[in-house]
């Protein structure tokens, strides 16, 4: 389905100012926001264990986890336009994959249950790719929503009905993690080490996504098919950056399986996966650091209005949710983002390419 | 054969339920191809007006009556509102109906405490055939059902309002060209929509009690008896839904009911996979 127009998705002139040398130059001469935005998050995310309390930094990490999986959701919407409703599924299976190795094997050691839940995330996408995007017919966006929606759903239910996966109730008290024979607890250190954790898989998201895979990825979610004339492979490009996505949501899924020392039902199904689309449109799909600021506002903003507010605080989030949408469809990023920037270059640096062209 | 003949009773009666719940999705889906993602909770909400009138002391009939009238209006303010900015972008309409399911949903969630909710059934007892005994309600259900759809089926194939929305869906600018007020026609079909799932709503809230998340159950079935019936006709989503309705009926009497329900939907995910025009490829209303 073409996308031309549809305001929540930047409009492809972007990508010619970025091949446009006078326009990009032009570009390049301003102050750019986006690094300066990225670093201040990260030394406000480094020196906040030190400034808050306890049980607040232990609230931290979780947003941190969520972040994390809220990159995830971003990259299959906002770089290729992949409507993914059940991206909790791989969050979710992660997550009861390492909580079943730690309760069954006595596996806690961070070396293992980490890979193990990428792992797990990352074929667990690839599976439901390889059914959903691939084959001999392109598959509408509506299918592709509707049949990972579905996926969710039937692996709550199915979890829900398991009694091996301990039913309603999930499976409790999951050991703590190890590295080495050091246990990592709730608190400042489990904090930083997901932080580290963040920085990495941004910077490697980043890295991605500014190649020409992702500019590759940009022109899929602009024009489908005018990639497909130039000869990429369209569904084998959404395949692969479907399973990226997955092999994350695991991540994100495992460290929140131990930091919380449970998992349960609500992880796998569609109460997750509207969580993580709700962090990702209110932050700004499309950017990394929209789907991080977007978690961390929804999730602060619940923290300390939920307590006051509880029954009615749902509700504003759907308020504020459509509000976005409807009027600031890029999210609230856009606010301090240009249009431009928000897409930025790709590819070799332009510098270089001026260089080499004469 | 007793027990086949109460198994066909079921089985008919749920597939009724299916019916009716999809009709309205199915009618916005293909006559403005706008995937409404809060269809799940106008059903609900017509639930909710028909337990509030209930709870008032007046009678359930009387709720049921004022259910699609509620929400067809809800459904009228709120297209005016949000929804027709969204007909240039259907997959940001997919989005935005979510959220507004989503208030929906925490609304009523918070209006009922998050508790199980009955109401009693207007029509209750049973029907006795020989040895066999059927809920009447039941039976009320399929013969409203049955009702509704003709009457649907008629409205948009022989009235001059469902000649104006065929032609606005045909061809949105001949149409305002001839003078019709597509705008307008889009109100009026969602908000038709909305009360078919209004009165979805009040129908089975007897059957099934009145919970906050009775809305994403059958937001699901329903789209995807849309998706195997095909979009764009009227007969389609009709089809998916009988079909979807008695594989849900029916395969709980083979296997465990969780199976069951999980095996409906990844068999019509297949289906739809390899078949994604639908049971039925086509478009418009047959006469």
């Amino acid at each position: 389905m073409s996308s031309t127009g549809t305001g929540i998705q930047p409009p492809s002139r972007v990508i010619e100012a970025a091949r446009s040398p006078v326009m990009a130059s032009a570009f390049a001469g301003r102050t750019k926001v986006l690094p300066i935005l990225e670093l201040a998050l990260l030394i406000a995310a480094s020196i906040a264990p030190l400034l808050l309390r306890d049980y607040i930094t232990v609230y931290a990490t979780r947003v941190l986890i969520l972040c994390l999986f809220a990159l995830s959701f971003d990259l299959v919407w906002g770089y290729a336009g992949i409507l993914s409703l059940g991206q909790s599924l791989f969050f979710g299976m992660a997550g009861y994959g390492v909580a079943l190795l730690s309760r069954d094997f006595g596996v806690g050691s961070i070396f293992a249950v980490l890979p193990a839940g990428t792992l797990i995330g990352f074929v667990a996408a690839l599976l439901l790719a390889g059914f959903l995007l691939l084959g001999r017919h392109p598959s509408s966006v509506v299918f592709v929503s509707l049949g990972t929606l579905t996926g969710a759903y039937a692996a709550d239910r199915l979890a829900r009905g398991s009694h091996y996966l301990g039913g309603q109730n999930g499976i409790p008290s999951i050991q703590p993690m190890t590295i080495g024979s050091h246990e990592l607890s709730e608190g400042p250190g489990f904090y930083y080490l997901v932080l580290a954790i963040l920085v990495l898989i941004y910077l490697l998201s980043r890295f991605l996504l500014r190649s020409q895979f992702g500019l590759a990825l940009a022109g899929l979610r602009e024009n489908e098919q005018r990639i497909a004339f130039f000869g990429y492979k369209v569904q084998h490009l959404k395949a692969i950056i479907f399973a990226i996505s997955g092999a994350i949501a695991g991540t994100a899924g495992s460290l929140y399986a131990f930091h919380e020392g449970f998992v349960w039902t609500n992880m796998l199904g569609v109460v997750m996966s509207t969580q993580v689309v709700l962090y990702v449109l209110f932050g700004g799909s499309g950017t990394l650091i929209g789907a991080v600021i977007g978690t961390a506002i929804v999730e602060g903003l619940s923290f300390w209005l939920s307590d006051n507010y509880r029954d009615i605080w749902p509700i504003i989030l759907g308020v504020l949710l459509l509000l976005v949408i409807l009027f600031r469809p890029l999210g609230l990023i856009s606010l301090v983002l240009g249009e431009r920037e928000r897409v930025g270059s790709f590819g070799p640096s332009l510098k270089e390419k001026r260089n080499a062209a004469p | 054969m007793d027990t086949l003949l109460i198994a066909m009773f079921e089985i008919l009666s749920f597939g009724a339920i299916v019916v009716l719940v999809v009709l309205g999705l199915g009618i916005i889906a293909s006559m403005m191809g706008i995937f409404n993602f809060a269809q799940g909770e106008f059903v609900l909400l017509g639930a909710y007006v028909t337990y509030l009138v209930h709870s008032v002391g007046l009678p359930v009939p009387l709720g049921m009556l004022a259910a699609p009238v509620v929400v067809g209006a809800l459904g009228f303010v709120l297209e005016k509102l949000v929804v027709r900015r969204f007909y240039a972008a259907p997959i940001v309409a997919m989005l935005g109906t979510y959220a507004l399911g989503l208030i929906i949903r925490e609304a009523v969630r918070g209006l009922t405490g998050g508790l199980y909710l009955s109401v009693p059934e207007p029509i209750s007892g049973s029907i006795t055939i020989g040895s066999l005994h059927f809920a009447t309600w039941r039976g009320v259900i399929v013969i409203i059902t049955l009702l509704v759809m003709a009457a649907s089926h008629a409205l948009l194939a022989y009235t001059s309002f469902g000649l104006r929305v065929r032609a606005s869906l045909e061809n949105p600018s001949l149409a305002r060209a001839s003078g019709i007020s597509t705008g307008m026609i889009y109100s009026l079909t969602f908000a038709f929509g909305a009360a078919l799932a209004g009165l979805a709503g009040a129908l089975i809230v007897p059957v099934f009690s009145l919970f906050a998340d009775l809305g994403i159950r059958f937001l699901i079935q329903g789209f995807v008896a849309v998706m195997v019936g095909g979009v764009g006709s009227f007969a389609g989503p009709v089809a998916g839904a009988s079909v979807i309705g008695t594989f849900s009926a029916w395969l709980p009497w083979l296997m465990s009911p969780v199976i069951a329900d999980v095996l409906v939907f990844v068999l019509a995910i297949i289906f739809i996979k390899f078949r994604p025009q639908g049971l039925v490829s086509g478009r418009g209303v047959n006469r």
